[in-house]
């Protein structure tokens, strides 16, 4: 009897001990520079160049130019604007494991916006995701990231959004069941993972890097989507940049992998995708990236530009098990492929080929190319579907472009000419379902 | 200014280079008979050969071409399996209504140069992406059979 309750005590001991370890484990997440080693400074002791504010080409540039750059540099607008709304004016829905949340409007409407918001409140969202009235915000609001951006340049963005023509459109209230509409619940994830509040520039790396890591991090907020998310909805930092979700596209491992990664991307690679949203052999942006390149990437300087890319070869490379090496060239004749799939073919005969060609090299020019692409080499073909759902670019304007076949074909259809490229063009076949490209229209 | 070679010639255009290949055919050296059906690359109206291989000509921006030779239905007669296609098709009565068909006979005579006997399978293949409102394809199917006979 004594013997039987020692082995409960212990027990109990042993399962809380494992109880807590779990817990820390979940909640001691390096922080976003840990990666890098060396000595994390006080942005007034770091002797470098600055790496926050605006670049050296804008110096000089205006205050409201200056805080335009920085609004496009921590991409405001693409979050902030319904589609096909207003720009800045919000409403655009993310839907969530919890239930749709949809974004505020930021223009100056002082009924509707925040034109009657003090600076001290802006600043106090931004960085600790608080509201106005001291409501908690959601976490789909980056300010894990963003407490990084210096006040200067916080206040920098306000001022440019308080320039802006105001809209009159009320928010949107979020379809959170319990206890996701609990919002001081997230008062404790904040404590619990936005606890790095400022921006600390590694005194060992250059001015460079240092940059690149201010625009990654802070502004440009990437590891929000390419960074898997813990149990707690925290971004996994032991998994930096392994790749993440974003509006039910995946985000695909940006580590230095040569594999699963881009660490076979050469630098110019790199600045041709996030200057032009297209690497020649590597394939174009697209989705929630397209956006990114338009209204963000796409608009930063190039030493910016080039800054982010020299920053991200040096993130520690991490191996995807779902993102294998990617296939060769493929057969240029037309067939049903390895899987033999007669629907998948007779859809890309009709609609696909005289673009991407049965080499799946590109027909018409390089943007079209299928063969050597992550989205075809990725076995789930979400987003290749997706991409044949949504298609991107706009036929009148230079740039990549694909039509949207969502009206033309049905989801079974969709299913199997993803199947089929995957096949083909990819390292292994989708099995994609009807079902399946259903959920994945209604993204 | 932009040097295109155009049907054998060297041809001048004073256009942006992501101007489409259609618009410099049509607008700037009046070579009307590649028509705009979809501007989406959907359709296969505007299609032309690019070193010999069939484009759509409403999506290939006029900066990609480089030195590669362009042809158009304008000269399309002047090679051995366009004219072979030509002929078929006024044998066969193949057209309709006609807007399709310059797109259907670059599509057709570009199969036909490379693979001289296509059947069935090599025929969809090909033509899948060139669309006829007036679902003249059992005749386009013919007369690319017609064509290859006569090889």
């Amino acid at each position: 009897m004594k013997g039987t309750r020692k082995t409960i005590f212990l027990g109990a001991i042993a399962a809380l001990a494992i109880a807590g370890g779990l817990a820390w484990w979940q909640v001691a997440l390096p922080g976003p520079l840990a990666f890098a080693g060396g000595r994390q400074v006080d942005l007034a002791t770091y002797r470098g160049r600055s790496p926050t504010g605006v670049p050296s080409e804008l110096a000089s540039a205006d205050p409201l130019t200056k805080g335009r750059y920085l609004t496009e540099a921590a991409d405001c607008q693409a979050c902030h604007t319904a589609k096909g709304g207003k720009p800045f004016a919000g409403g655009r829905a993310f839907k969530l494991p919890f239930g749709t949340i949809y974004t505020p409007n930021i223009t100056p409407d002082r009924e509707t916006g925040i034109g009657a918001w003090s600076d001290a409140e802006f600043v106090r969202a931004v960085h600790k995701g608080i509201g106005r009235d001291g409501q908690r915000l959601y976490p789909a609001f980056p300010y894990a990231s963003y407490a990084m951006l210096t006040d200067d340049d916080v206040l920098a963005i306000r001022r440019y959004l308080a320039s802006l023509a105001p809209v009159r459109q009320a928010n949107l209230p979020n379809t959170f069941s319990f206890p996701f509409n609990q919002r001081w619940l997230m008062a404790i994830w904040g404590a619990l993972f936005n606890r790095e509040p400022v921006f600390r520039p590694v005194a060992d790396r250059d001015a460079q890097w240092n940059r690149g890591a201010y625009l990654v991090e802070a502004a440009g907020h990437c590891g929000e989507c390419h960074t898997p998310r813990t149990l707690m909805q925290a971004m996994n930092t032991r998994q930096k940049f392994a790749g993440g979700a974003a509006e039910g596209w995946n985000a695909y491992n940006i580590t230095g992998d040569q594999v699963s990664g881009i660490g076979a991307w050469s630098s110019d690679d790199l600045v041709s995708y996030l200057a032009r949203g297209h690497a020649p052999q590597r394939g174009v942006a697209s989705g929630p990236m397209a956006e990114v390149v338009a209204l963000s990437t796409g608009r930063l300087t190039p030493s910016d530009v080039a800054a982010i890319a020299a920053y991200l070869r040096t993130i520690p490379s991490i191996r995807s098990s779902g993102l294998p090496a990617m296939a060769g060239p493929a057969n240029p004749v037309a067939s049903q492929g390895p899987t033999g799939n007669p629907h998948g073919k007779r859809v890309f005969e009709q609609a696909c080929v005289s673009c991407h060609a049965w080499s799946g090299k590109g027909a018409v020019s390089p943007f079209q190319q299928l063969t050597g692409i992550r989205a075809v080499n990725d076995r789930t073909g979400t987003n290749v579907a997706l991409m044949v759902l949504n298609g991107g670019g706009s036929a009148h304007s230079p740039g990549p472009y694909m039509p949207a076949f969502h009206a033309a074909y049905s989801d079974a259809e969709i299913a199997a000419v993803a199947n089929y490229v995957t096949a083909r063009f990819g390292t292994q076949a989708s099995n994609l379902t009807a079902a399946s490209v259903r959920e994945l229209r209604e993204q | 200014m932009t040097t295109i070679n155009v049907n054998g010639q060297q041809r001048e255009v004073k256009v942006d280079a992501e101007t489409p290949l259609l618009w410099v055919l049509r607008d700037d050296l009046g070579l009307t008979g590649t028509k705009f059906g979809c501007g989406i690359a959907q359709c296969g109206a505007c299609t032309v050969h690019l070193d010999g291989a069939p484009v759509r000509s409403c999506q290939l921006p006029v900066g990609e071409i480089g030195n590669k030779p362009v042809t158009t239905i304008e000269a399309i007669g002047t090679t051995p399996a366009g004219a072979r296609i030509q002929k078929a098709w006024l044998d066969l009565d193949v057209i309709q209504c006609g807007y399709c068909q310059s797109g259907q006979i670059m599509s057709a005579a570009a199969l036909l140069a490379s693979n001289p006997t296509p059947d069935d399978a090599a025929i969809d293949a090909a033509m899948a992406g060139n669309i006829c409102r007036c679902g003249t394809y059992v005749r386009i199917r013919e007369g690319i059979k017609e064509a290859a006979r006569h090889g």
